[in-house]
């Protein structure tokens, strides 16, 4: 389509005017979102080794209020809250991680082809990128999950798939612009090899711009994966997810709030970790790319 | 999900028995309910919220469970009427002779009735109804039980006569889901020609279906103008909407999570009605471990059924321990045939040769209240030294999987309809219960001159299936109709998913 | 600027060729046969073939795939599997929600995010720019649906000055029902959607105030609003109007898990219910549809940037170039 057309965010830059400002501001910007994030992350490690009760653990007794030994209480089946949501911190992680790995891979390797292939080639993978963009994400997700079942595993595929489409048209880009320099021509003429080319040049005049922008799409993954959990295309219960509790919970939100706002504030808190990680690496990896556009 | 397997089993067919009164007079308004109240305005239009929206308008082209919630009774009538208390009254048949035989029916139509496009009712659009739903192309799940009827013949205007191959005591409660339907009538799937006190006003999809009343009716108008069916996708959505005044009554609650917001509120009334809807875990019957029906019991007394209720359903719903609801006439209770206890699980475990237990699978529906009431499972039966694998599979799947291929060990799932304890005596039915002296039973029961005869059948096969334990019933639904305490004369069983709107009166 | 547009409107074709085919595959990739849906518990082989041969899902797939082609160039949608109803007017029916829900929340989010970007661009260095930045930060990271959630129970479960969902029956007759019932959905994508908008405004906003024209421009004497009024506006406006035509095709689809939210009669809700039943007609009518309305916003985004941006005459979108 258009020029701006590259995934958002990358455009979304600080207004600061000289590069060592933007350096300290993306490290503080880093350091918060590692604080939001690492919590997050530190409450899904603590769970794959301890959790209060058992997660199939029925005992508690319909919506109990918060307090011991159910310290925010439980859901209407009587499962412990917090269990739950240290498990649905893992889920998330687990979705998140899963497909911005699986999408990297095929985009990266997607948007390399097209940025190397002849014209014709790539003229035909861009217009097929541009139509896959077309399907959002969560209706690509909503088939592939219709195709298989409903299961962890087919989110994270159906979340992976759609991102590659996205990674892959940026990754072009951004091959198009080092190959377009003239050092690269240079190197070409000497007679460097393609992958060594791709090694020396390519890759890492383009992996700070990548690394941001998956980290923002982690972000979009962990959304994503609550949306269809929310639908009720994710995992099936019994696993715990964020998603589904918010579902689950929307039949009580007056009588037992926690349960219908604590999930909702842990995926805030870890999509605006992320968000922030991948801002203050921008800041710091590359804070000229703004003026060098 | 849910509603897709529901409806499954909620067209599913119960063979069953006429009550021997037949003699009744349906006059046009004989829901029993709740009481009048005492003003009310009968220009008032009903909000009404279900979950079960139709699919299209033909109940013999999968209309599915929802055009029976909307049009049974209010649209269209049958030649008999099945109260909400589970009754069968006469209805556009006013009158009716079985041969000595037994096999010959002769029914006579009601005079002066209408179709809703003013074609008057005649024998003619009887027979076309009925072969409508024993029609090549039928999807009517009902097609199988009238199997039975060899000719249909009409001597005059307002005279039917079939005759049945064998003898058949549920013949007539079978002909109370027939739709009598004008045989000129076209656009089935979209528009409507019956003879009951609404006609059909407009039908947005997705979203509501507004029923106006017929100034035609030939029998007590309805003492609403209009009722409009809102079709919510969660019992959320739906709740929400009864709170907010969006819908009046609510025809089947689904979850008991909203309920408390209703029960200490004036503005409400939740009624407490019977179910005929049976959460089971079934087991295929054919296969070891639970061809032995040592183990079955075993099973049965190592799970705390109780407990189990009260997790998904709170202080609401019942425990049964046959396929019988209490409103079922051979009904009795049979929860202490296989009690909970470990010890004796265990011991019948021991003499089946499993002493230290066994491993199986159980497919497991992916919607509430499956998966919940499978971890539950699985956690009672480790304490006997079972391992229960939960294999969540979709509605779709289980169809194939367990309903048509018998592929699997043990599964869960909710039988709707009353009367269908008769599908024990169908060794082909999917859970392969194979017993010749209960399939015996119920083929003489079908066949039985008087409901006395046909009801000690019926509790004999209910005591030998509960003695084998062929499946485990686990609980009774409840049925909650929530209302806004305005309205009063709304059915409160929606027995097999109708609900009659015609009585209801908003003050 | 019309072999542009041919090359254009060629491209836009294609696309959408493309898009059926690939959706076609897709679908019949699913497993499970919807006659399956069709038919209830006791179905003999006989009633399970019919189905089959009444929905064609019997015929290989080369041929339902040649049918399929013909109905969609002749924008004929096929017949529901389940509601034996032609797909085209059901489609057309729920239009009439979904489409006004994306515009009026659209609009909204524009209204807010415009004049908030600006500011937050623009005085960076008071208060309340960092502010605003963390709100919008804040924004694109809450699920819309959980706004949905908290604002139903907050206007129509507690204070009772709001509907909670649903659509009225007589659609838009009367236009001020049908308006109430969409004020809290339309909030929650406006909301949502205002966020990330708010970040573009805002970088785009940051490029102009730093670039090289507008301080030769305020060297020269224009006042600030004047520059920015003359040259700003239309520079800063080209990157935003092609993030404005993505997020309006994402607005557009997003009704998905707004309408579910909302029970609404819309696209999205029709869609969820059809891919759950395998209603491979709706499914693909409804995905059709939808392609075909994100491909048309994109084709009307890069003709708008075009006619405000001079420098891109002359070059294809950039895809296709």
């Amino acid at each position: 389509m258009s020029q701006t057309n590259i995934p958002g965010p990358i455009k979304a830059t600080d207004p600061d005017s000289t590069v060592p400002a933007a350096r300290r501001r993306g490290s503080a910007t880093l350091l918060i979102g590692c604080v939001l994030a690492g919590a997050v992350v530190a409450v899904a490690i603590v769970s794959l080794f301890w959790v209060p009760f058992a997660p199939e653990d029925t005992s508690g007794g319909r919506l109990a209020p918060p307090g011991p030994p159910h310290l925010l209480g439980t859901d209407k089946l009587g499962r412990d809250l917090l269990t739950q949501l240290m498990i649905g911190a893992r889920v998330a992680l687990t979705a998140g991680i899963g497909s911005v790995a699986l999408g990297g891979i095929l985009g990266v390797a997607g948007g390399l082809l097209a940025g190397f292939a002849t014209r014709w080639l790539d003229d035909t993978i861009s217009a097929l990128l541009d139509i896959l963009i077309a399907f959002p994400t969560l209706l690509l997700a909503m088939l592939v999950v219709a195709a298989r079942e409903a299961s962890l595993s087919s989110a994270i595929l159906a979340i992976g798939l759609a991102m590659s489409a996205i990674v892959a048209r940026l990754t072009r880009v951004l091959v198009k612009r080092v190959l377009a320099q003239d050092y690269i021509t240079a190197s070409r003429t000497s007679g460097t090899s393609w992958p060594r080319v791709v090694a020396e040049h390519v890759l890492p005049n383009i992996w700070p711009t990548l690394l941001v922008n998956l980290a923002l799409q982690l972000g979009l993954a962990v959304l994503a994966e609550a949306s269809l959990s929310y639908l009720g295309l994710g995992a099936p219960p019994p696993n715990a997810s964020w998603g589904r509790m918010l579902q689950e919970a929307q039949a009580t939100v007056l009588t037992a709030p926690l349960g219908a706002i604590a999930p909702g504030v842990l995926l805030v808190v870890l999509v605006v970790g992320v968000n922030l990680v991948a801002d203050g690496l921008r800041d710091v990896a590359d804070p000229t790319r703004r003026r060098t556009r | 999900m849910n509603r897709k397997t529901t409806s499954l089993f909620g067209a599913a067919i119960a063979l069953a028995l006429a009550l021997t009164a037949c003699g009744g007079t349906g006059d046009g308004a004989g829901t029993k309910s709740t009481s009048p109240a005492s003003s009310s305005n009968t220009d008032a239009t009903i909000g009404i919220g279900s979950l079960y929206e139709p699919q299209n308008l033909d109940n013999t082209a999968g209309g599915g469970q929802g055009v029976t919630e909307a049009f049974n009774g209010n649209v269209y009538e049958g030649l008999f009427r099945l109260t909400d208390d589970g009754k069968v009254e006469n209805l556009l048949a006013k009158d009716y002779k079985v041969g000595s035989d037994g096999l010959t029916y002769t029914f006579t139509l009601r005079d002066g009735v209408k179709f809703h496009s003013g074609d008057p009712l005649t024998s003619a659009d009887v027979k076309y109804s009925i072969e409508k739903v024993t029609a090549d192309g039928s999807q009517s799940a009902r097609k199988s039980s009238f199997a039975v009827i060899k000719k249909i013949e009409t001597p005059d205007d307002h005279t039917v006569t079939v005759t049945l191959s064998s003898k058949s005591i549920s013949f007539v409660y079978n002909l109370s889901y027939i739709w009598i339907i004008n045989d000129q009538a076209k656009n089935l799937a979209t528009t409507e020609d019956g003879t009951g006190p609404y006609k059909l006003g407009t039908w947005k999809r997705g979203a509501s279906l507004t029923l106006d009343r017929f100034p035609g009716y030939w029998g007590t108008a309805a003492t609403n103008k209009q009722v409009v069916f809102h079709y919510y996708t969660d019992a959320t959505a739906l709740n929400n909407a009864l709170l907010t005044n969006a819908v009046d009554v609510v025809t089947s609650e689904q979850s008991p999570d909203a309920l408390a917001q209703f029960a200490n509120n004036a503005n409400y009334k939740v009624n407490n009605g019977h179910s005929t809807t049976k959460l089971l875990l079934a087991f295929n019957d054919r296969k070891a471990p639970f061809d032995k029906p040592l183990v079955r019991k075993a099973v049965t007394s190592a799970i705390d059924n109780k407990k189990l209720l009260n997790s998904i359903w709170g202080e609401y719903g019942t425990l049964i321990g046959s396929m019988v609801p209490p409103t079922d006439p051979w009904y009795e209770d049979l929860t202490k045939v296989n009690p909970y206890d470990l010890n004796l699980a265990k011991k019948q475990l021991a003499d089946a040769g499993y002493p230290s237990g066994f491993s199986f699978t159980l497919d497991t529906p992916n919607y509430d209240p499956h998966p919940t009431a499978a971890t539950f499972i699985k956690s009672e039966l480790a304490k006997v030294g079972i391992t229960v694998k939960i294999n969540v599979i979709t509605a779709d799947e289980w169809y194939t999987k367990v309903y048509k291929n018998r592929d699997f060990a043990a599964t869960m799932q909710e039988h709707v309809n009353d009367r269908d304890v008769v599908w024990y005596g169908d060794p082909e039915f999917y859970w392969g219960y194979d017993n010749p002296q209960v399939t015996a039973w119920v083929k003489q029961a079908e066949e039985s001159d008087t409901a006395e005869a046909q009801t000690e059948l019926l509790k004999k096969v209910n005591q030998q299936i509960a003695a084998d334990a062929a499946s485990d019933w686990l609980y009774l639904y409840p049925q909650i109709v929530v209302a806004s305490s305005k309205l009063s004369g709304y059915p409160l069983n929606g027995l097999n998913s109708q609900f009659y709107a015609y009585g209801i009166k908003k003050a | 600027m019309t072999t542009y547009l041919l090359r254009r409107m060629a491209f836009l074709v294609i696309s959408l060729l493309l898009a059926s085919t690939v959706l076609f595959l897709l679908l019949r990739l699913l497993p499970g046969d919807p006659a399956n849906s069709l038919l209830s518990v006791g179905a003999s082989p006989e009633q399970i073939a019919a189905a089959r041969h009444q929905i064609g899902s019997d015929r290989p797939l080369p041929e339902q795939f040649v049918t399929w082609l013909g109905q969609m160039a002749t924008f004929d949608l096929g017949t529901s599997f389940i509601s034996t109803l032609p797909v085209g007017p059901e489609i057309a029916s729920r239009l009439v929600v979904t489409v006004p829900l994306t515009l009026l929340a659209f609009l909204l989010a524009v209204v807010v995010a415009v004049p908030v970007g600006f500011v937050a661009a623009h005085r960076s260095n008071r208060w309340y720019g960092p502010l605003l930045n963390g709100v919008s930060q804040l924004g694109i990271a809450v699920p819309v649906f959980w706004v949905g959630m908290l604002l139903i129970a907050a206007f129509a479960l507690y204070f009772h000055i709001l509907p909670a969902g649903g659509f009225p029956q007589d659609d838009w007759t009367n236009p001020g029902d049908a308006l109430t019932s969409l004020v809290l959905p339309v909030v929650t994508i406006a909301l949502v959607m205002s966020a990330s908008l708010i970040r573009y405004v805002r970088s785009a906003t940051v490029d102009v105030l730093d670039s090289d024209y507008l301080r030769t421009f305020r060297a020269l004497g224009s006042s600030f609003t004047m520059a920015m009024w003359r040259h700003g506006l239309r520079n800063a406006a080209v990157p935003v109007v092609s993030i404005l035509g993505i997020e309006l095709a994402t607005t557009f689809l997003g009704a998905v898990v707004v309408e579910s939210v909302f029970a609404l009669p819309g696209l999205g809700s029709m869609l969820a219910k059809a891919i759950a039943q395998h209603d491979y007609p709706i499914v693909q009518g409804v995905l059709f549809v939808s392609t075909f309305g994100v491909l048309v916003i994109g084709f009307i985004a890069d003709l708008v940037q075009r006619l405000i941006d001079p420098r891109l005459r002359g070059t294809l979108s950039r895809s296709a170039r």
